[in-house]
């Protein structure tokens, strides 16, 4: 038998997921492992299915978790056998118990950044005509090679723009954020990926601070998110 | 009521890729033991490092909504004159 496995914690009651419907319409319950738990259901046979309907169970499960405690979220997908959970437990106890006290009393808000008319701001760049045009007169050699520096150039004022947008979030935030994970892809719309883990006395200041950025930048599409069971925070060292 | 109706498909939308880009490639993981299996290939980009596919939903779904945020506060504006 295999457990699908939801989350991790140390104060995970039962109650909380009674008639909950997990991954595959399984009965969801807390399976205890001397000091922590996990939330499980029986897993089906098989690999589990990245559709709509398991991503929100799996959502649903880890959401009804959160909202009595601050669990440590598995990533879509995990499962094992109860004896091998078990020991997985055991060996990582002591990791598990910081992770745990590193999240306990937050949640994970989300925030993405994308530019406003980003197709046409990235074409320009890379076309762009601060860097020159190559004469008529050049060879394919030369013409080649201008094309080459546009391309680098282009590449590197995207990766200059996602730095400055996410090194202007991460100050504006500031104290709201106890840690904050951000991740930069300059070459894609949403250019940014920042996950901050907010007190949960917090979040409406968190909020409001994220309007008032909004606000500040015009230029900017933010797409915001939460609370979520903090999944960007929740990983330990092996 | 169909606008509603549009309106409430594109929040569903935004809510499911939302999740996907928070369930998929973050969190816990205990090693070796996360299966999965792409059903519906028009919703991720696979590799291992799963990422949120739609960028294109989600510009498309904030334009939309940001043209309606105007749109509204227009028609709450008395006309001038």
């Amino acid at each position: 038998m295999s457990l699908y496995v939801y989350c991790l914690g140390d104060d995970l009651s039962g109650a909380a997921f009674e008639g909950l419907a997990g991954v595959g319409g399984a009965r969801v319950r807390v399976l205890s492992l001397g000091v922590l738990s996990a939330v499980v259901s029986e897993a089906e046979e098989g690999a589990t299915n990245v559709d709509a309907e398991n991503l929100r169970a799996h959502n649903r499960v880890n959401a009804a978790a959160l909202a009595h405690t601050t669990p440590l979220p598995c990533r879509f997908g995990t499962r094992a056998a109860p004896e091998r959970l078990g020991e997985y437990v055991t060996s990582n106890e002591t990791a598990l118990a910081s992770a745990l006290a590193r999240v306990r009393g937050c949640v994970e808000m989300s925030v993405k950044l994308l530019e406003k008319s980003e197709v046409g701001s990235r074409k320009s760049e890379v076309e762009g005509d601060a860097v020159g045009t190559a004469p008529s007169a050049a060879g394919a050699g030369t013409a080649f090679l201008l094309k080459k520096r546009r391309e680098l150039l282009g590449e590197e004022g995207a990766r200059r723009r996602a730095e400055e947008a996410a090194a202007w979030l991460a100050s504006g935030v500031g104290e709201l954020a106890r840690e904050t994970a951000a991740r930069l892809s300059p070459s894609e719309a949403i250019f940014v990926r920042a996950a901050h883990l907010v007190e949960r006395a917090r979040v409406e200041e968190y909020r409001d601070r994220l309007r008032t950025l909004a606000a500040a930048r015009p230029d900017l599409r933010l797409l915001t998110s939460g609370p979520w069971p903090p999944y960007s925070f929740s990983d330990i060292k092996q | 009521m169909a606008d509603e109706e549009f309106e409430l498909d594109e929040e569903e939308e935004l809510s499911l890729l939302e999740t996907l880009d928070h369930v998929l490639d973050r969190g816990l993981v205990i090693a070796g033991e996360v299966t999965i299996a792409v059903a519906d290939v028009d919703l991720v980009y696979l590799g291992l490092n799963l990422l949120l596919g739609s960028v294109e939903t989600v510009d498309r779904v904030l334009g939309e909504r940001e043209r309606r945020v105007e749109l509204l506060s227009r028609r709450a504006k008395p006309s001038g004159g």
